[in-house]
């Protein structure tokens, strides 16, 4: 198989994933509004005072938009199911694991980086200081797509049941334990004015991990739910 | 001889053969964790001496460590058998990997509770985000999502080789979570609770635990056996060798 013909497959599944998102642009705010309605609870749960809101703002950005995530991602191979489209990209002779990073990236060009555009106004309205600002965009740069390519493995594997959605909560949630705690380390770190070099370095080189590793397992996870 | 073991292995690994096989072994493997556990308990509760500084209270030990041992022992089991189910495609390792995850879910259940229990004389709480107790907690998950996603399918062998694969996932998460739980918990204050501590244990109450540990790992095997046996006579259930049982008519090379 040439090097071109990858390269026209994979822009196409990428350009196919991003016209069917855009069409149905009511889908792509969601997420958005549910992480805005979930920060704007805290205040009302904790009291509005300004310190104790400053001192949470890092985590509570992170968790909101893990959840935002989580809720966003059990429609990432839904409708590629029903109308019988991820079968032919099974079948395609195109590598499936190639296939499937471009379906993740779509994925996460459309539910994650809308999430990230607005943390910054999440995180403001927690009162973060603003120089801790770029830490946290950093933190979440590196932490979405490990979110995005974990949560594609765990669809994968339950794209054979009916309903998913609690289960993927109770799969996904402990595996991504760590990059919670490297992101919210990162963030905690620079707020207290420590170096927070090291945590955002362990992020980078799981994500480096996970970009290489988590396609294979996705296509590995998809053939096993699919084959009944 | 040496062409004999690995025929015998290969048998095993037909659903009938290790039905009558685990039928056999079972009530001896349940009755020696019991003697075991009777032994174990009765040291540690009644002969081991109270501890200087914990009195009394430390002797939940001996349910509490042989427990967590259980837990992450299991899981490698699962782990292994998961990876045999998906390579090579054997019923039998996919019954073994996913009855072990309901009893290593319940080992660590008890770890958590004892723990618990411990927790709030010694450290006057129940609960505190220490690295080890997270990790445990974290470890309960992985046990339940794996449960979880097995029961999601309708067909049980496709649900069985997802939950192996998830399985497979979640034992590259254990090390991981320990690491970075560790890290998490010394960035914001040193882990100041200890369970032992590097204090050397006094061999009156050594035996008692490692005869405890022994008892955990036959009733796990004794559990296994009974739950697998289960497990093969459901997926099993239209064919020849368990209508005979079902029917009460003698297996071929059964003897009574």
């Amino acid at each position: 198989m040439s090097r071109t013909s990858l390269a026209v497959a994979c822009g196409a599944v990428l350009r196919r994933d991003l016209t069917l998102a855009w069409r149905s642009r009511g889908d792509i705010a969601m997420p958005v509004l549910y992480a805005l309605i979930v920060a704007t609870l805290f205040p009302f749960a904790l009291g509005p005072e300004d310190a104790l809101l400053q001192r949470i703002a890092g985590g509570v950005v992170l968790v909101t938009v893990l959840l935002a995530m989580l809720l966003a991602l059990d429609a990432m191979f839904r409708s590629d199911i029903e109308d019988g489209s991820l079968e032919q990209l099974v079948l395609a002779p195109q590598p499936l694991a190639l296939m499937l990073g471009m379906k993740i990236l779509a994925h996460w060009l459309t539910t994650a980086l809308p999430l990230i555009v607005i943390a910054p106004l999440l995180a403001g309205m927690l009162h973060l200081p603003v120089p801790v600002m770029g830490v946290l965009m950093l933190a979440l740069l590196l932490a979405t797509p490990m979110l995005s390519l974990l949560g594609a493995v765990l669809v994968a594997l339950t794209a054979g049941t009916r309903r998913s959605g609690m289960l993927l909560a109770l799969m996904l949630l402990p595996l991504c334990v760590p990059v919670v705690i490297f992101a919210a380390g990162a963030v905690a770190a620079a707020q207290q004015g420590l170096p927070w070099v090291a945590p955002i370095a362990w992020l980078g080189a799981a994500l480096v991990l996970a970009l290489v590793l988590a396609p294979l397992a996705c296509a590995a996870a998809l053939r096993i739910a699919l084959d009944a | 001889m040496s062409k004999w073991i690995p025929l015998w292995l290969h048998k095993l690994g037909s659903p009938p053969t290790f039905y009558r096989f685990a039928g056999t072994l079972r009530p001896w493997f349940l009755a020696l964790a019991l003697i075991a556990g009777a032994i174990g308990l009765y040291g540690g509760l009644v002969l081991a001496p109270a501890d200087y500084q914990q009195g009394d209270a430390y002797r939940i030990i001996f349910i509490h460590v042989p427990s967590a041992w259980m837990g992450l022992f299991i899981y490698g089991v699962m782990a292994v058998a998961s990876f045999i189910a998906l390579v090579w495609r054997i019923k039998l390792a996919e019954a073994v990997a996913m009855e072990s995850a309901p009893v290593g879910a319940a080992f660590t259940f008890i770890t958590l509770v004892t723990g618990s229990l411990w927790g709030k004389p010694m450290w006057g709480t129940w609960w505190t985000w220490d690295a080890r107790l997270t990790s445990e907690l974290v470890l309960l998950f992985l046990y339940l999502g794996v449960i979880g996603l097995y029961h999601a399918f309708e067909d049980r062998r496709q649900g069985a080789r997802a939950a192996a694969f998830l399985a497979i996932i979640g034992i590259i998460n254990v090390p991981i979570v320990h690491f970075s739980v560790n890290w998490w918990n010394t960035l914001h204050q040193g882990s100041t609770v200890r369970i032992l501590g590097p204090s050397r244990i006094s061999m009156d109450m050594l035996w008692p635990l490692l005869t405890m540990m022994v008892a955990t790992k036959l009733y796990y095997v004794a559990s296994l056996f009974g739950r697998v046996r289960v497990d093969l006579l459901e997926l099993e259930g239209g064919k020849d060798w368990v209508r005979r049982i079902a029917t009460g008519e003698q297996a071929p090379g059964e003897r009574a």
